[in-house]
């Protein structure tokens, strides 16, 4: 049993325009001591699906179906008093901007004392002693003092830091970091990234990076799952997503990545389009619109049928109507010359981005 | 003689001041009081009239202009007045309105004072602390008063000549107390005595015009005769003020009492609580009485929330005695159950115009009758706020209850109240204007009634012809600086000059003196401002002098107020009257015709309150 | 903090400084620019009628005809030293700061002040109260049930409590309550230590009065301003901690919504406390608004001026008060 299995997860908005479809139908597993990185374009679920794991999707026109199953007991059909229990115990959450998810009234110090006493009938003396340890844990020094520093008061780095430290604090089994890195700047993200890898060795727990950075995952994830449209585009390990990628989503965010290890190109390959309104999402494959392969699978296949998630070997799935052989041999072409065999992605250089919604993208001829 | 502004003395027939007389039915008062009530014989107080009282009577609209409301001797209980702002003074030497004179009969008693009787009864002298109307000797210069023995002050001590010397003598000193009327300045042989405050010589008794020759008579020295100087020692400034007691500015908060009550507290701006003087006795003044053991006076409160307060009977009393406001008016007027607990009193004032008998074409005789009869009196009584709230159209200088008023009505004002148009071209023919002619009017600019009727007026003449330039001035500085400077009306061509007039004294001589003596025309300050010197007036005026009766005083003053008509020298508008209210549970009420409102000194509250 | 304490004790000074000079200069300048000499002003305290040589007494009495410098000059030295009045028999000493005597009524000015404080201040500190516990309970209720019934009436309310002048709802509250049916007899005011029951009996309509319209609007800023600030990340991370709902209410939510409410209410406090005008007139309470009123009637300098600096220094204090209140509450505003 794995530690989180999210099984047909549906999270629909009613909202005044329409019924948003944010996540629709979404299946995937951590296990413990792994990480899963999930990467998709703004509006592609996400983080969504991140916030109705955590039971924090509020709000009188928000339904939300299927199970969400941690550690074997389900989410979505628990009380919504068992899901504030299990949230900061047995699951944690760290967000993009430690700036504004942090209180900026209470010291760091009191907004850890006060998770842990949450969660903890302890004195606020042991309290205190716990998040100097904790500050202490995750790289801050001087912890005694700067436990009673204002939020305000850290650089970007540290800050995160101790946003991490309190999402510890009481030991959590899941992990969910929703664009850790996003909002610090380069050096500070290796830092963060590392320090979260050093945790979960430490303590095991399953973690789950969510990012548009393609970079970030491929540092630090196990497993990835590629969202489009609230659905999972491909699954599968790193390994085998980044090298092999068996999607075209996937191709064309690997491809319009720019690289150091390649011939200088003229311009950069961004996929054309823009991603899909999840109140309209294109009928069929929501990613036909702006694949370029519909022609290659014949009739009107992707335009009328949602693809499914099959394996394409190995626990390496993918929804695309495309056969399998037909993939291989498009990657094969697509894939730029490494210059060293088996770097196809190289670790260390600027990772790229995925085109934002909004950002101009170029319709190829 | 200085004028009352606002709220006056009502006057009603009254005897003059040379002797005790019978309370004269031979004049009547006009239609506010159906008959003229001698239900109270002269010196008795209304607490003997209470149980036998043929004048008691019960509540109904108009009954207190002339009977007394619910009359009764039972004690006890508290007394609650409301004023809209605050007392000019509650010291008695230093206030000049007609409320706080009558208010001050609760803690101040004169040497003389007014019968505390309903009707043309209450305008007869009487001793107040004095044992009688003082007596005149040296061909009219010397007026002596003796005092009752073994009166008391609050403060325990007896009451002496030098206590009502000093009161008089404080009065001098204008930098100190500036309110309060000038007669004894002006009357007395001292007039530059500077005050106690200046001269602290001869233990405080500098005023060499008043002598005390023992402690118990009191002598006042004159410059000129004056046969109505009894009236002048009504004034409340006689009232005694021991010289040690005296703290000038202060002595308002805590002034020595001479009444039924004394003042327990005084807190400035809010609420003054008087209690039982335990010194007084009823020998020391028959006209009040001291019913109730507590006096609240609540002060600043907003008119109308003392309008509603009365009619819901929180409070007793408005204290101001001018009558309630616009709103409540309304609510009485239409309401029978609050309309008999409610009385139009005459309040002895009068509205008129001055017609200027020296701007041309003014000069002519023919030319001021144009406007008498021009004028719209209807629409100058809106003006002042209708029948109710103004009051009743006028035709004579003095209203129905002064002594000496005669009705009679040379214009049509009371036939053809629109104005007689038909008479008032023929007037502007005969004086030479057939097509009319341009005068100024002045008029007091922050006064909203005077300013309406201005208007009215210019409006009114304009049908024939007359064009009226209407100047506005501030009414602070009207009398001394614009229309009481014949220099200045004459400069601006002021031909009309808005008034309103009250006597001190509720006599002929008191109303007319001042407003049509040629005698009384001044550079500066001056009251007759049509600057009429006619020597049939001045005559008349110098007739009365030298009466020795009061019959043959009283039947100069219509003369004279006939002679001034048939000058047209003033344009009669309107006797005021206030609407007043009374709570239901406030017992011997009535209107004191000296003051215009209810009697304060007598006022008790039945147990049921 | 201190060196901010003392900056700003100094910026008060001058302000209030600069306050007397303007209204000082309202006083005399603007009158004499339309016209009005001393002279005309002297008359208006003289009493009924005056005579001409009264009113040049009054003149010379009240200094009025000196130069404008040396009347002002005379103001700050009372305030500062104090000075010596001739009451008549003697001479009393008016200690600091003495805003001189009336020009009206002869008798001391802050004494007068300092009776009718008691009443602003019962008036202001007992609506205070009212509003700010009723109206910000009703604005964190309408935020947290934003689009129900219960929050579009009570908006729909508090629409009407703020566009209602206060002397429509006293004197309806009046008639109703006071005058209809008696609950609340002849409202006046009684001190608090003559009798405490019916100083609070009398002071509940004007309370509520005043109360209703301030609450009205601290009903829809708390509710604007807890609207904005649960959608605020720190309330997320605060649900994200798995702290219970009310926590993360009011301890995250109305924590931080509240900061710019409580200055606002040291500023109204602060303005409040320099008169209550309005409602003072409509229920005939003796407080600073009655007697600024009447003083501006009177043409009263020595009270007018009294009052204005009083005024004025209740809201250069509270304006001070709020500056380090804002510190104290918010850190990031902290000069450290």
């Amino acid at each position: 049993m794995a530690m989180l299995e999210v099984r047909d997860l549906r999270v629909q908005f009613k909202t005044d325009d329409g019924l948003v479809r944010a996540v629709d139908g979404l299946s995937f597993d951590v296990e413990r001591g792994r990480t899963l990185g999930i990467v998709g374009e703004s509006g592609s679920g996400k983080s969504v699906t991140s916030l109705a794991i955590m039971g924090l999707h509020r709000g009188k026109g928000t339904d939300i179906s299927g199970q969400v199953r941690l550690d074997g007991e389900d989410l979505v059909s628990a009380s919504a008093d068992r899901v504030r229990h299990l949230r900061g115990s047995k699951m944690a959450m760290i967000f993009q901007d430690p700036l504004t998810a942090l209180h900026p009234f209470y010291s760091v110090g009191v907004q850890i004392m006060e998770a842990y006493r949450v969660h903890n009938n302890v004195s606020k003396q042991v309290a205190r002693k716990r998040a100097i340890d904790l500050l202490a844990r995750v790289g801050i020094p001087q912890p005694a003092v700067r436990v009673d520093d204002y939020p305000h008061q850290f650089s970007g780095g540290m800050r995160q830091r101790a946003m991490i430290a309190m999402a510890l604090c009481c030991d959590p089994e899941l992990l969910i970091a929703d664009e850790p890195t996003t909002a610090l700047d380069v050096t500070v993200q290796a830092q963060i990234l590392d320090l979260i890898v050093d945790l979960q060795a430490e303590f095991g727990s399953a973690v789950i990076i969510i990012t548009h950075d393609l970079g970030v995952v491929a540092e630090v994830a196990d497993d990835v799952l590629v969202m489009y449209a609230g659905r999972a585009a491909e699954k599968g390990s790193a390994d085998d997503v980044f090298r092999r990628p068996m999607h075209p989503y996937a191709w064309g965010l690997l491809g319009s990545m720019p690289r150091l290890d390649v011939a200088r190109v003229d311009r950069l390959r961004p996929i054309p389009g823009t991603p899909p309104s999840l109140i309209n999402v294109p009928p069929g494959c929501p990613f036909h619109p702006r694949c370029t392969y519909p022609a290659q699978v014949g009739g009107d296949k992707c335009r009328t049928e949602i693809p499914l998630l099959l394996d394409t070997g190995m626990g390496h799935q993918a929804a695309c109507h495309l056969s399998v052989r037909q993939r291989q041999e498009i990657w094969a072409q697509l894939a730029p010359e490494p210059s060293e065999p088996g770097t196809a992605i190289p670790a260390d250089i600027v990772p790229a981005t995925t085109p934002e919604p909004g950002e101009p993208s170029e319709v190829e001829a | 003689m200085r004028k009352r502004k606002a709220l006056a003395i009502a006057a009603c027939v009254a005897v003059t001041g040379l002797g005790l007389g019978a309370c004269s039915s031979s004049t009547s008062s006009s239609s506010s009081s159906s008959t003229p009530s001698s239900s109270t014989s002269s010196g008795s107080s209304p607490s003997a009239s209470s149980s036998s009282s043929a004048s008691g009577v019960s509540a109904a609209f108009n009954a207190a202009n002339t009977n007394i409301v619910n009359p009764s001797t039972a004690k006890g209980g508290t007394l609650t007045f409301a004023d809209s702002s605050t007392p000019d003074s509650f010291d008695p030497g230093n206030t000049y309105y007609a409320w706080t004179w009558n208010f001050s009969r609760l803690y101040a008693t004169p040497l003389v004072t007014y019968k505390s009787c309903p009707g043309t009864c209450g305008l007869q002298l009487t001793p107040g602390i004095a044992t009688g109307l003082g007596t005149v000797s040296d061909n009219g210069l010397v007026w002596t008063y003796h005092l009752k023995q073994g009166l008391k002050l609050s403060d325990g001590e007896t009451i002496t000549s030098t206590d009502v010397k000093y009161a008089v003598e404080r009065t001098y000193d204008r930098s100190v107390l500036e309110n309060g009327p000038t007669y004894f300045p002006v009357l007395l042989a001292d007039p530059t005595y500077p005050g106690p405050y200046k001269d602290r010589s001869k233990n405080l008794m500098g005023l060499t015009s008043v002598t005390t020759p023992d402690p118990y008579t009191i002598q006042f020295h004159l410059q000129h005769p004056f046969p109505d100087f009894n009236y002048v020692v009504a004034i409340p400034q006689t009232a005694p003020v021991p010289p040690d007691k005296d703290t000038g500015a202060n002595y308002q908060l805590n002034p020595v009492s001479s009444g039924p009550y004394m003042f327990q507290s005084y807190s400035l701006n809010k609420q003054a609580v008087l209690v039982d003087n335990p010194n007084w006795t009823p020998n020391e003044d028959p006209q009040a009485a001291q019913l109730v053991s507590k006096i609240v006076i609540d002060l600043n409160v907003n008119a109308d929330d003392i309008d509603n307060r009365l009619m819901a009977g929180d409070i007793d009393i408005d204290a101001a005695g001018t009558g309630v406001q616009a709103a409540a008016r309304a609510k009485i007027l239409s309401n029978p159950t609050l309309m008999k607990d409610s009385d139009d009193a005459l309040s002895g004032f009068l509205w008129f115009a001055y017609i200027n008998t020296k701007v041309a074409p003014l000069n002519n005789v023919a030319c001021r009758q144009a406007i008498e009869y021009a004028a719209d009196k209807t629409e100058q009584q809106t003006a002042y706020g209708g029948p109710y709230a103004g009051g009743d159209i006028a035709s004579t200088v003095m209203p129905p209850n002064i002594v000496g008023y005669q009705k009679f009505d040379y214009y049509n004002a009371l036939s053809q109240p629109s104005g007689d148009l038909t008479a008032a071209k023929a007037a502007l023919k005969t004086c030479g204007q057939p097509n009319g002619f341009t005068v100024g009017l002045a008029y007091r600019s922050d006064r909203p009634k005077e300013v309406q009727a201005a208007q009215s007026l210019q409006a009114a003449l304009a049908r024939v012809g007359i064009n009226v330039q209407l100047h506005g001035y501030p009414s602070g500085t009207y009398y001394s600086d614009f229309a009481g400077s014949p220099n200045y009306v004459h400069q601006h061509d002021l031909g009309i000059d808005m008034g309103g007039w009250a006597a001190d004294w509720p006599d002929g001589y008191g109303f007319l003196d001042e407003i049509s003596n040629g005698n009384a025309i001044a550079p500066a300050g001056n009251t007759n401002i049509e600057e009429l010197n006619d020597p049939v007036v001045n005559n008349l005026f110098a007739e009365a002098t030298k009466t020795t009766t009061a019959a043959q005083e009283t039947a100069i003053w219509p003369k004279i107020d006939m002679q001034i008509m048939k000058d047209a020298a003033i344009l009669p508008e309107v006797y005021a009257k206030s609407l007043l209210y009374r709570n239901p549970a406030v017992t011997n009420v009535y209107v004191q015709d000296y003051y215009g409102m209810y009697n304060y000194a007598v006022l008790g509250v039945s147990s049921t309150s | 903090m201190i060196t901010f304490i003392i900056r700003r004790l100094i910026t008060m000074v001058f302000l209030l400084v600069v306050v007397s000079m303007i209204t000082f200069g309202i006083f005399f300048l603007i009158p004499r620019l339309a016209g009005q000499n001393a002279y005309e002003l002297a008359a208006q305290y003289v009493g009924r009628n005056p005579t001409r040589s009264a009113i040049l007494q009054m003149e010379a009495k009240l200094g009025l005809n000196d130069p404008l410098v040396v009347q002002y000059w005379r103001f700050l030295k009372g305030i500062v030293v104090g000075a010596h009045y001739n009451d008549g028999p003697s001479q009393t000493y008016c200690p600091p700061p003495c805003f001189g005597y009336s020009f009206r009524s002869q008798q001391p000015v802050w004494p007068q002040m300092m009776a009718a404080l008691p009443v602003t201040v019962s008036l202001a500190i007992g609506a205070a109260i009212l509003w700010v516990v009723g109206g910000v309970a009703i604005g964190v209720l309408s935020a947290l049930r934003r689009g129900s019934i219960f929050d579009r009436f009570t908006m729909a309310v508090a629409l009407a409590g703020v566009s209602l002048p206060i002397f429509f709802t006293g004197l309806i509250s009046l008639e109703l309550f006071s005058y209809k049916w008696p609950l609340f007899p002849n409202v006046q005011w009684v001190p608090l230590t003559t009798n405490p029951a019916l100083w609070a009996r009398n002071l509940v309509l004007p309370w509520i009065t005043l109360a209703f319209l301030y609450a009205a609007l601290y009903a829809r800023l708390t509710r604007a301003g807890m609207l904005e600030t649960m959608n605020e990340d720190f309330i997320r991370t605060a649900r994200a901690k798995g702290l219970p709902e009310r926590k993360v209410v009011f301890r995250h939510g109305l924590r931080a919504a509240l900061t710019p409410i409580l200055t606002i209410f040291g500023m109204d406090l602060g303005l409040l406390l320099g008169g209550a005008v309005l409602t003072e007139s409509t229920f005939s309470l003796p407080g600073l608004g009655q007697f600024t009123i009447l003083a501006i009637q009177n043409q009263d300098f020595p009270e007018i001026m009294g009052v204005v600096m009083l005024a004025a220094f209740f809201i250069v204090v509270a304006n001070m008060l709020v500056d380090i209140l804002y510190a104290v509450v918010d850190p990031r505003v902290r000069i450290t």
